[in-house]
């Protein structure tokens, strides 16, 4: 769109502050899709999980796409009549917020998703593994290491991957992030793929705010 | 056309890109920078898609953070148009909307949170599904904050 507007003083040469690709709003689950690997995708994925009595856990280190690949899921099985009844647990959240005796949690149509299970206490694991199945409800969680429950992904990230995520953000403008610049956020945090967007955020800032300068 | 490759357009998230209907907004006069008290006028138009599949039309205006942490956001102006409301009218219509900006939050664009204004207008469908369009606008002229970073 042609500028016809008087712009503000800090604008130069007409130029406008691109947005940042690699803010929270783009990068947060349910904004961002989960790049599967062919031939899964998310009907098969729940498919399994249909397998499993709908027990499952999503194996995975920080920041490799857990809580986007859980985003992804939830619709897919409330679309094959699940009821989905989801916990996201923060540091140091050892139980649940909510308690088990709720009547929400007590039937074979539901499934409880948790997002970070590995915060839960043993106790509190026991607790609701008990319940669940007791009232054969569903349990899906996500957690940094394995669980006696079945692993139904384990998400990882690899140069490649990045690059693929960062042209998806960027819609392939590629004026501020290079290939280069990539992988180096990924060789600085590995399979934190989250982290190494937020470090590509302050790249682009930068990157940005050096060209309006030169203009 | 709200959804083009124009670095003053906002972007969407990339879910919202998908199944949508083709959703026009345009501010009077292609303004793109408002002071506090000022009226933003501008008109939509949404295409593309059967008026029977239309559940609700909503239009707001509002602000948001954008950044690297916690979002925010705030609805200054809002509109609801039914199914019914747009058979009555018909659906390729242009329609027209104005409301007076107020004093703050003005536009940001700091380093690690900014403050977006934008018109935003819904589109829900009746399979559930829905389609998002923004059109971007500035309110006030706060300078850009310059990037210190390592």
């Amino acid at each position: 769109m042609k500028v016809t507007a008087v712009q503000p003083p800090a604008i130069r040469g007409g130029f406008c502050p691109p947005q940042n690709p690699f803010a929270t709003r783009f990068v947060r689950p349910g904004a961002m899709p989960f790049l599967f690997s062919p031939p899964i995708d998310r009907e098969a994925l729940v498919a399994k999980l249909a397998e499993l009595q709908w027990r499952g856990a999503i194996v995975g280190p920080h920041g490799s796409g857990k809580s986007t690949l859980l985003a992804e899921l939830l619709p897919e099985l409330n679309r094959v009549g699940r009821r989905v009844v989801q916990f996201t647990l923060h540091d140091g959240e050892r139980r649940l917020p909510i308690a088990l005796s709720d009547r929400a949690l007590s039937d074979a149509q539901t499934i409880i998703v948790v997002d970070g299970y590995e915060q839960l206490n043993a106790a509190s694991r026991r607790t609701l593994d008990r319940h669940c199945r007791r009232y054969a409800t569903g349990l899906l969680v996500t957690s940094h290491e394995p669980t006696h429950l079945a692993q139904l992904y384990q998400t990882a990230v690899d140069c490649e991957l990045m690059e693929t995520i960062v042209d998806l953000l960027t819609r392939g403008d590629r004026r501020f992030v290079s290939a280069t610049d990539v992988e180096r956020a990924y060789c600085l945090h590995g399979q934190n793929a989250r982290e190494a967007l937020f470090s590509l955020y302050d790249l682009h800032e930068r990157r940005w705010r050096e060209l309006h300068e030169r203009l | 056309m709200a959804r083009t490759a124009d670095p003053t357009t906002h972007r969407l998230p990339l879910t919202s890109l998908l199944h949508e209907p083709l959703i026009s907004i345009t501010l009077d006069k292609g303004q793109q920078v408002y002071q506090p008290g000022q009226t933003v006028r501008g008109e939509y138009q949404i295409d593309a898609v059967e008026p029977a599949d239309i559940r609700a039309v909503e239009l707001s205006v509002l602000w948001y953070t954008e950044g690297k942490g916690e979002e925010d956001f705030a609805v200054h102006y809002f509109e609801r148009l039914t199914a019914g409301d747009m058979l009555a009218t018909g659906l390729h219509e242009l329609r027209r909307f104005q409301t007076e900006l107020p004093n703050s939050p003005l536009s940001y664009e700091g380093v690690v949170v900014k403050i977006r204004w934008c018109v935003r207008v819904r589109v829900f469908l009746n399979n559930g599904k829905d389609g998002v369009a923004e059109r971007a606008f500035q309110l006030g002229e706060v300078p850009y904050a310059q990037a210190v970073l390592p």
